[in-house]
């Protein structure tokens, strides 16, 4: 998946959603237009419909399976970035690049990948030059006074995409990415409970 | 503005006018705004010359007041450019504005000018003036049309008749088809863009009609005369360059209700006249800024009285009635003074807000006078925003507090989606709220993504099994495009293993234990989430249609409970 992911260079929205998951993508993408005209405009309605769920299900179901880790069998926490990668950026994909915070998701690995090839190339000159120094989140507490405004730069941060935006535009990205974790945090759960469900049932016929 | 317009006219074509001004004469009205202007007194002499000159075009435009003394020739091309700038300009309605016969006469002068006519506009417009001019005037200046002069009426149908007029007479096609005209009117219909509509609106298309007339006479005449009948770039350049100096002068406009709206044509007249080519790039921006902010202070008012406005624009009597009328929401003459205190450095403010805020927080000042419901500025998009009352109404109040309603209205709607946000108030304490939610959201995405590895790992022998739909379900999707069939297919696959009862029980046991155990990061988000959302699936969908519900009600239970059984069918 990640190869999959990183072939697709084009950081265009209509590039993405064609090269990114491919068939799945596609499929998905049809699937969507045909049920997403009921769909309200405002992004809460967006990410309520059952239609969205379930697409932004299957692309995950999707993505999941192509994270092929368990033959290298890193560490969990590597695993599990991984899958909650993949989860990220099939829901950029379900959001159709509308939003800054999933054209943010979808091109980060790409710039990041760019960014490994650049490091690559350039030896050790590219390194400061390609990798700008990551700012905590927390960090930023103690820098300036006004304190809205602090937080207003804090949320930026947290959401994808959205650093150095002015307010409005924060706000506004962070209703409709709050709508989409919520669906995320929902089909995720679902999921697991299923497999962890189905594992159980396994587990349990087997042994 | 108008003088402004007068003046710069007045330079362009003959610099010397020794015009002589004579306000009690004509209309009075307009006359001291003129004075107010702070251009040269040579200016004021020639705008004032030019003033005078336009008696003609002002019976077209049914201005009964206007004064026939004063009929210059030398001014006569001025007043013929003058009268040619007045026919696009749609607040000739009330014609009490001698700025705009002015322009006509000036256009019509220039007509004569250009386009190699010679001698034959002149002689052919004069008498066609003369005709109409009941106010007398040279033959030059002799009004435009002559059915127009006939009853002083308001704009609308003086400018019909005077469209009908430029129909029929092939002098005044002729007029049209000067290609200089055919420019300048083309620029006017895309110059006032805000103010221009709006008057064309007022006057219901009076104005605007004036300006279609050209090009659909230029039409008529075989469109081989008029190659650049609507070239709205140099109009724009135009009101451009009209805007750079249009902006100081309409400001000053004191008593004028919506004079701006004329004002900035006028004024790009004018500046039209000037040869600003230097100002071009500036005058754009410029001119962007003084269209917006003119256009901006005559909001809208109601269409009748924006009329009025329009066609009072010169008798201090009528604006003055138009004001009384207009809303009592803002602060007319406050703002009008505000305006023009201010206009010089509004002017850069304005660009610079401008270009600052898409939505440009457009103060618009209620005066009303050119009530456009909507601007239709090409270069730019406005919101148009009404001072509300008992606020104030300065450029920049107004804009913020257009961006303190955009900020509100979106935090309303985070409101909604943040539980618990109700309670709070303040910006900085949702703000805070939001922050933590986003964080726990995220947090529970990766906790939940650890826990789909570790399952994934141990299920990974099932994972063909899941590939195995997946094929199957691109395949299917190929076909049906349903996404309905990949997670049934692979829900399916994994639990085919698994009786259904069994799976049942074990997913409603299993699940029922997730909110407690695995997912107690959030315990009452979570909760939410599981309570609501899982539950109902589960008991609804297990039992039912087996993992489909688990995405079809986990979307919306509370939107769609019925549905989650089957699956959603759109």
């Amino acid at each position: 998946m990640a190869s999959t992911i990183i072939s697709s260079s084009p950081v265009t929205n209509s590039d993405r959603s064609k090269r990114r998951k491919k068939k799945k993508s596609a499929a998905a993408a049809a699937a969507a237009q045909q049920f997403k005209q009921a769909e309200g405009s405002s992004s809460h309605a967006r990410w309520r419909t059952e239609s969205q769920q379930q697409i932004y299900s299957s692309k995950l179901i999707q993505a999941l399976s192509q994270v092929q880790l368990n033959p290298s069998s890193p560490s969990a926490p590597c695993r599990g970035r991984a899958v909650r990668e993949a989860a990220d950026r099939a829901l950029a994909v379900s959001a159709r690049g509308r939003s800054r915070w999933s054209r943010a998701i979808l091109t980060s690995r790409i710039k990041l990948k760019f960014r490994k090839q650049q490091r690559r190339r350039g030896g050790g000159g590219g390194i400061s030059r390609a990798r700008k120094p990551r700012v905590s989140v927390l960090r930023l507490r103690g820098k300036s006074l006004p304190a809205v405004q602090r937080k207003v730069r804090l949320l930026g941060r947290l959401v994808p995409g959205c650093k150095k935006e002015p307010l409005p535009v924060i706000l506004e990205e962070a209703t409709d990415y709050i709508a989409a974790l919520e669906m995320q945090v929902r089909a995720m759960t679902a999921l697991a409970d299923l497999l962890s469900g189905s594992n159980q049932a396994s587990a349990g016929s087997s042994g | 503005m108008e003088s402004e317009f007068f003046l710069n006219a007045g330079m362009n074509p003959v610099p010397p006018l020794p015009l002589h001004f004579n306000p009690t004469s004509s209309n009075s009205p307009p006359m001291p705004a003129w004075r107010s202007l702070p251009h040269s007194s040579s200016a004021m002499d020639m705008s004032n010359a030019n003033y005078e000159q336009p008696p003609p075009p002002d019976c077209f435009f049914g201005n009964p007041n206007w004064d026939r003394s004063t009929d210059h020739h030398t001014g006569g091309l001025q007043y013929e450019s003058a009268l040619s700038s007045m026919v696009s300009s749609p607040t000739a309605s009330n014609s009490n504005i001698p700025t705009e016969s002015f322009m006509i006469r000036e256009l019509i002068g220039k007509l004569g000018n250009i386009g190699g006519h010679g001698s034959n506009n002149p002689g052919e417009i004069s008498p066609h003036l003369a005709a109409a001019s009941s106010y007398g005037g040279s033959a030059s200046n002799s009004c435009y049309s002559t059915p127009l002069s006939s009853p002083p009426k308001l704009s609308l149908p003086r400018m019909d008749q005077f469209v009908k007029t430029m129909g029929l007479n092939s002098s005044v096609a002729e007029f049209s088809a000067d290609p200089g005209f055919a420019e300048r009117a083309a620029r006017f219909s895309c110059f006032g863009s805000r103010s221009f509509n709006g008057r064309t609106v007022q006057m219901s298309g009076g104005g605007g009609g004036g300006l279609n007339a050209l090009p659909a006479m230029n039409g008529s005449l075989g469109g081989g005369k008029l190659p650049r009948v609507s070239s709205s770039p140099s109009l724009k350049a135009l009101g451009s360059q009209k805007g750079n100096k249009g902006s100081p002068p309409p400001r000053q406009d004191g008593g004028e209700l919506g004079n701006s709206s004329a004002s900035p044509e006028e004024s790009s007249l004018s500046e039209q006249r000037i040869p600003n080519a230097a100002g071009d790039g500036s005058g754009k921006a410029a001119a962007a800024a003084a269209n917006e902010p003119n256009p901006r202070k005559r909001k809208a008012a109601p269409k009748g009285k924006a009329k009025e406005s329009a066609a009072a624009r010169p008798n201090a009597s009528t604006a003055k009635e138009v004001e009384t009328n207009e809303n009592p929401t803002a602060k007319r003459s406050k703002g009008n003074g505000n305006n023009e205190s201010k206009s010089p450095a509004k002017a850069a403010e304005e660009d610079a807000e401008a270009a600052g805020n898409s939505g440009g927080g457009e103060e618009k000042h209620s005066k009303g006078n050119n009530n456009e419901s909507k601007p239709v500025e090409p270069m730019k998009d406005y919101i148009h925003v009404r001072a509300r009352r008992g606020q104030a109404t300065d450029s920049h109040s107004l804009a913020e507090r257009v961006r303190r309603e955009k900020i509100s209205e979106r935090m309303k709607l985070l409101q909604d989606l943040v539980p618990g946000c109700n309670k709070v108030t303040g910006k900085a304490l949702m703000l805070d709220e939001i922050i933590n939610y986003v964080q726990s959201l995220q947090r529970q995405v990766e906790f939940l993504s650890m826990k789909l590895s570790s399952v994934n790992t141990t299920r990974l022998d099932f994972s063909i099994d899941p590939l195995s739909s997946k094929d199957m379900y691109q395949r299917n999707n190929s076909g049906m495009a349903h996404p309905m069939f990949p997670v049934d297919s692979s829900a399916s696959a994994i639990l085919g293993h698994h009786h259904q009862n069994h799976h049942g029980s074990n997913s409603n046991s299993s699940i029922s234990h997730c909110p407690l155990d695995p997912f107690a990061l959030h315990h009452d988000q979570f909760q939410s989430f599981c309570d609501d959302d899982l539950q109902s699936i589960v008991q609804m969908g297990f039992s039912g249609n087996g993992p489909d519900a688990d995405y079809n009600s986990g979307s919306s239970p509370n939107h769609q409970p019925s549905s989650s059984h089957m699956k959603v069918e759109i």
